[in-house]
């Protein structure tokens, strides 16, 4: 076969699709042997309960994952975001304590976790600080802030309609699920439809092309992180409400979740390259395999072991599968 | 001649195929001790794939390697160098955080006991590069360092090898025509020393000069293999191309110079450390070409006019009102684009789908309040892609997957979808073959014609005789000569740009 000067885009060319879907396809079926193995291993694992646990479960990890998406694509990373989602809940339940109306309170915890975010973006778009010192300093003090304000002890948040934003169900189906599936969406949209998604997809490829091609580079790093910071906030709200209680031990080592999430889910740590869609069957990796270790009555330090083999061996199977697929050596 | 007794390399049969691409079908080569070979075809013929294959950077589908008639099997880059194969790769792959003396013996860093030895490793790097004509101190960092340095830089490493075959891909395509006489004559000597030579290139002065048979490959197969003296330059292009298209007269057109309409007027321009006092005009429909030496500064001046380096002295006048870029960004918002002669390092991105690639700096035009109009980018995209006649298998496939001339029209393409004013050209042409070339002076006429002006730079000064309409010399840092119109000749210009006959 000779190379084709191919000038449509009309004409379905099926290597392209699957070369291009590589990483997806390479999930779902690492996605169906782990549910194969934990039908027949965890009982009640594929029961409809369950199921729709593991869909609000999803939700705490899943949210902010978009974020996490655009952050990584552009070459940047915020480990900050567990602590923030404890920050957040214990924000807004002070603020309801002293009076403040929930949806006010909300309004602000929300506001406020996208300038968290812009403060990281400021500082690696002028200044040229690692994201990843910025947001490990945040790591620090947003727990630490949490800790002072609630003096370590969960505040109650006397609000029981409240409690249906994170524990509740809308049509069937976790209310977290939905906000989280809603976002998806909206991201997969931005991602791939939009002039800000594709920016940041130029800048994490190659900065300096983006620069000379007049892409606000600086707008874009700043954005990924508000995004992201807006998201953790939103994550604290339905943590709060899910508890009944704003809490600075809650969500820690969850942006360690986020993080294998995005990765399992075939982005690149080194930006450039990631889907949404990815990082949502990731998602769905990472919560079905929680739930399923839980089940099995897996020993809590052993559960961590093997998360983090699975991880390993999913990411490297992804990896293995994209080369073999793009046809590379 | 060269005497043909067991070849040192011998390639049987091999084939390599990407996604919806055979970039190499059935293809033999062989090589003799001493002998210099250059391998010629269009963009995407499958040149680099198949020195690939040889330096073990990709492995071939099919086919088998023979090196002084043993098969061999080259699965890293590592085999190849084992086997006593050094290669200058296309794209350029220096570090430039480390310095000169670290690039040249990367990954080989000479040492006395466990440590570095740096004094010998200084030593050596500037006698490779001294070898090449070019005198840096070893212990810079080759972050400062032009492209053109950076690719004598990889050559030198290259040689410091002491290889039995040494392989160069378009070794010099950012060179201009003294540093590519040094090298040629570097290679000759190699070559008479018993190393055997692939020599890739699309400039045909050069392959009479250094070489001593060719192999012509189209579409990933074996055309022919001759020696050079039995070849005809318009009988090589006919076989380049697959038809009889070859040199023809010269197509030269040129604008009416009664039409050119001042547009930007320098004066006086000073950009440290290499721009003195440069004072020149750009004119709307013109084609205006920047000749000048490695180092000459033209890529300052170009960058000075595009907002990406502050002028340090001087003034500027566009369309009559006073201009002084401090950003690239409102050079932007006055018209003004530039291309950069990086392809890899700043004009693309590698990752992104080549549709994305040329609307990049044109979003605009293709989205409604930040959301793309998918429509409105593909009649965009499959218009560029058949003005430019890219090469590809899909447009959203990734940039990097095509070869080096369809990268470069791609950047082309984005420059002029951004539908600039100005558009500021920095080595356009680098690493496009012959037939792209010609397409791509006839994009440049066609933009002026339509009322842009054409700033170009290029190393090839032949290539100015092709299409422009003026030639301005950039010497010692100030404009020194001004070439216009049917007196825009080979000779002259390489006179004025070394300044031999102290023309001034
Ligand atoms: N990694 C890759 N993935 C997919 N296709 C590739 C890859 N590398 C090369 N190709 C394709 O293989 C063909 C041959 O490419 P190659 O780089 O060998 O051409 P070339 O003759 O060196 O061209 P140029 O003169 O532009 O450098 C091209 O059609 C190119 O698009
Ligand atoms: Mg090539």
């Amino acid at each position: 076969m000779a190379p084709i000067q191919s000038e449509s885009y009309q004409k379905f060319d099926l290597r392209h699709f699957l070369s291009g879907r590589a990483n997806e396809i390479g999930l779902l079926v690492a996605i169906l042997v782990l549910y194969a193995f934990l039908a027949a291993f965890a009982s009640n694992f594929m029961t409809l309960p369950n199921q729709l646990n593991i869909l609000r479960d999803a939700a705490f990890v899943g949210i902010i994952a978009w974020g996490m998406t655009l952050v990584l694509i552009s070459g940047e990373i915020d480990i900050s975001v567990g602590p923030h989602v404890a920050f957040a809940g214990v924000l807004l339940a002070s603020l309801a304590q002293s009076g403040v109306p929930l949806a006010v309170a909300a309004l602000i915890v929300i506001v406020l976790g996208a300038l968290i975010g812009c403060f990281t973006g400021v500082l690696r778009a002028f200044l040229d600080v690692p994201s990843f010192i910025v947001t490990l300093a945040l790591w620090l003090g947003l727990r630490g802030t949490a800790q002072v304000m609630s003096d370590a002890v969960p505040i109650v948040i006397m609000d029981f309609s409240f409690q249906r934003l994170g524990a509740g169900w809308f049509l069937g189906i976790p209310t977290p699920a939905v906000i989280m599936l809603i976002l998806f969406a909206i991201f997969s949209f931005v991602a791939t439809r939009t002039v800000f998604g594709r920016s940041v997809y130029a800048v994490g490829g190659n900065a300096e092309a983006a620069r000379l091609s007049a892409i606000p580079v600086a707008r874009v790093r700043i954005l990924v992180f508000a995004i992201t910071g807006a998201l953790a906030a939103l994550t604290g709200i339905l943590m709060a409400s899910r508890l009944g209680s704003g809490n600075s031990g809650a969500a820690s080592g969850l942006e360690f979740d986020i993080i294998a999430a995005v990765v399992v889910g075939g982005t690149s740590l080194f930006g450039g390259r990631g889907t949404m869609l990815g990082t949502l069957l990731g998602v769905v990796f990472i919560a079905a395999l929680v739930n399923g270790l839980v089940l099995m009555g897996v020993d809590p330090f052993a559960q961590g072991i093997v998360r983090g083999v699975v991880i390993l061996v999913a990411v490297m199977v992804n990896i293995i599968s994209i080369k073999r697929m793009r046809g590379r050596t | 001649m060269v005497p043909m007794v067991e070849p040192l390399v011998h390639m049987r049969g091999i084939s390599k195929a990407y996604p919806g691409v055979v970039a190499l079908e059935d293809v033999s080569f062989a090589l003799a001790r001493g002998e210099v070979r250059a391998l010629l075809g269009k963009n995407g013929a499958g040149k680099s794939t198949l020195v690939k294959i040889l330096a073990g950077v990709e492995r071939p589908d099919e086919g088998t390697i023979l090196i002084d008639g043993k098969a061999v099997a080259l699965r890293a880059p590592m085999d190849g160098i084992r086997a006593g194969i050094a290669t200058v790769h296309q794209e350029l792959s220096v570090v430039p955080e480390l310095s000169i003396a670290e690039n040249v013996f990367l990954g080989r860093w000479p040492t006395r006991g466990r440590r570095v030895d740096w004094r010998r490793m200084q030593r050596e790097a500037h006698d490779a590069l001294a070898l090449l004509g070019l005198h840096l101190d070893p212990r810079q960092p080759v972050a400062r360092l032009s492209v053109a340095e950076r690719q004598l830089i990889e050559i030198a490493r290259a040689l410091s090898q002491g290889a039995r075959l040494l392989i160069l891909d378009e070794p010099t395509s950012s060179l201009v025509a003294q540093e590519a006489e040094t090298l040629i004559r570097v290679v000759r000597q190699l070559a008479e020393q018993g190393t055997s030579i692939i020599y890739i290139s699309h400039r045909m002065d050069e392959i009479r000069k250094v070489a001593h048979s060719v192999t012509i490959m189209r579409d990933g197969r074996h055309i022919a293999t001759a020696p050079v003296a039995d070849v005809s330059n318009r009988e090589i292009v006919d076989m380049l191309l697959g038809s009889a298209q070859g040199e023809g007269g010269s197509t030269r057109i040129f604008g009416q110079p009664g039409k050119f309409t001042p547009l930007l007027t320098i004066s006086d321009l000073r950009v440290a450390p290499r721009i003195e006092n440069a004072s020149l005009e750009i004119r709307a429909g013109e084609v205006l070409g920047i000749a000048g030496v490695l180092g000459s500064g033209r890529t300052e001046l170009l960058q000075a006019i595009a907002g990406l380096r502050a002028a340090h002295g001087g003034s500027m006048t566009l369309a009559g009102r006073d201009f002084r870029p401090t950003s690239l960004r409102e050079a932007r918002a006055n018209g003004i684009f530039m291309t950069p002669e990086d392809r890899r390092g700043e004009g693309a991105v590698m990752m992104l789908g080549i549709d994305e690639n040329l609307v990049m700096a044109s979003w605009g035009s293709v989205s409604r309040g930040g959301v793309i109009d998918r429509a409105a980018m593909r009649r965009k995209v499959t218009a560029s892609i058949r003005s430019l006649g890219i090469k590809l298998a899909h447009p959203g496939e990734a940039l990097g997957n095509l070869s080096g001339g369809n990268q470069q029209k791609v950047v082309i393409g984005k420059a002029l979808n951004a539908a600039p004013r100005i558009l500021l050209l920095d080595e356009p042409t680098r690493g496009v073959d012959i037939g792209a070339k010609r397409q791509i002076y006839q994009l440049m006429r066609d933009a002026a014609a339509d009322g842009l002006a054409v700033v170009f730079v290029s190393g090839e000064i032949e290539e100015f005789c092709e299409v422009c309409d003026r030639v301005l010399i950039l010497r010692g840092g100030c404009i020194t000569g001004e070439v216009e119109g049917s007196a825009i000749r080979t000779e002259t210009l390489a006179d004025l740009t070394t300044g031999e006959h102290g023309v001034h």
